[in-house]
């Protein structure tokens, strides 16, 4: 018998989405590994980064960036979204699936979309398996 | 500045496929500038090779280390020790300082990790273009600092092709007629009788065509 998947995702978040957040997952997801990495902005959020994250043993990277129009530095979420989708074609070049990284709009402090997009990562996982590079 | 662009990922693995240690070099004056081969795109070159050869069940070794400029043996020397501690040396320079490199570390393999493709400008942050062959005999002058040479898809020397559709070249819509931006710019500049003057055959020896071109600055040679 192999071991149990325990599945790891990193979320980078924007610290006007939420600072420090407590999430509740279901009782069926809470064996997952979820780390948090805040950022002053979504677009500090470098290609190299994401790609460590990985490297670290992540099996889906999320980042989480304020409403379109909303950023407060004006286009920090547009810059993070065109990175996200940088690194997700170099993910699919290195055969991890460029689909195990993924970027999400959230209004500041809903707590439930943050909540949902973790419930719908782990789904994904469930099908994915472990990142074959972890 | 020269214009490149990284390797695919495909082709680097299997260039440096053969070597247990690497190093990425990185250069940080055109390449850096061009988003191919700085210190940023070292670094992610290398976190995607880890992945990629862990993915594959392979282990390998990717040491990170740029220096300021490739083509200066002064700055190259700086990537001895780093170059001593790996079996091979993967280049995010243009193919000038993978040259360098592979002068000065002559027993070292040095690979190619950038496609060099031009000298061009910045247009915008993430655009750049292509404006300069080096041809040795700049004749920018005639043509109101527009270069047929470089930027007319047919390298007419003496007026447009005729194809020129509302500022487009013919062989690429999306490209403009540089013989459309000479003649805008000698208009504005008032210099439309340049383009009476007949400009010879290019001397292709001074474009590099009779062998590889060396330039020598008798005052700064010891
Ligand atoms: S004429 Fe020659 S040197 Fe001048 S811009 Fe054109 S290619 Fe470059
Ligand atoms: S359309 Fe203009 S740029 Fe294109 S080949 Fe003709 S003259 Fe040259």
């Amino acid at each position: 018998m192999g071991k149990q998947f325990i599945p790891k995702i990193t979320v980078f978040h924007c610290i006007n989405v939420f600072g420090d957040g407590e999430f509740l997952l279901p009782p069926e997801k809470q064996d997952a590994a979820v780390e948090f990495i805040k950022l002053p902005c979504s677009s500090m959020v470098k290609d190299v980064f994401l790609l460590r994250a990985f490297e670290s043993g992540a099996d889906a990277v999320l980042v989480l960036v304020c409403p379109e129009g909303a950023c407060r530095y004006v286009e920090g979420n547009l810059r993070a979204k065109k990175r996200v989708g940088w690194v997700k074609n170099l993910l699919d070049e290195i055969g991890l699936d460029g689909g195990r990284l993924a970027l999400f709009n959230v209004a500041a402090d809903d707590a439930a979309a943050v909540e949902q997009i973790i419930v719908q990562t782990l789904s994904q996982l469930a099908d994915l398996g472990p990142s074959p590079a972890a | 500045m020269i214009v490149g662009e990284q390797k695919s990922i495909a082709e680097i693995k299997n260039i440096v496929s053969p070597y247990k240690k690497v190093l990425i070099l990185g250069c940080g004056t055109c390449v850096k500038t061009c988003f191919a081969g700085g210190e940023d795109e070292v670094a992610v070159l290398a976190s995607a090779l880890r992945l990629a050869f862990k993915k594959d069940g392979r282990r390998i070794e990717v040491e990170e280390f740029t220096v300021e400029r490739q083509c200066e043996d002064e700055f190259v020397q700086e990537s001895a020790e780093a170059i001593a501690r790996n079996e091979s040396v993967l280049s995010l320079a243009c193919g000038a300082g993978v040259q360098a490199i592979a002068r000065r570390y002559e027993k070292t393999p040095v690979l190619p990790g950038v496609n060099t493709t031009f000298l061009g400008v910045l247009e915008k942050h993430g655009l750049f273009t292509e404006e300069c062959s080096g041809c040795g005999d700049c004749q920018l002058a005639v043509f109101g600092a527009v270069c047929p040479f470089t930027r007319c898809a047919k390298k007419l020397l003496n007026g447009p092709c005729g194809g020129s559709q509302e500022g487009k070249c013919e062989v690429d819509p999306d490209t403009e007629c540089a013989w459309s931006l000479i003649i805008y710019r000698l208009k504005l500049l008032g210099q439309l009788d340049n383009l009476r003057a007949y400009v010879p055959p290019k001397n292709w020896c001074a474009s590099g065509a009779c062998g590889p071109r060396k330039l020598i600055r008798e005052d700064h040679v010891l």
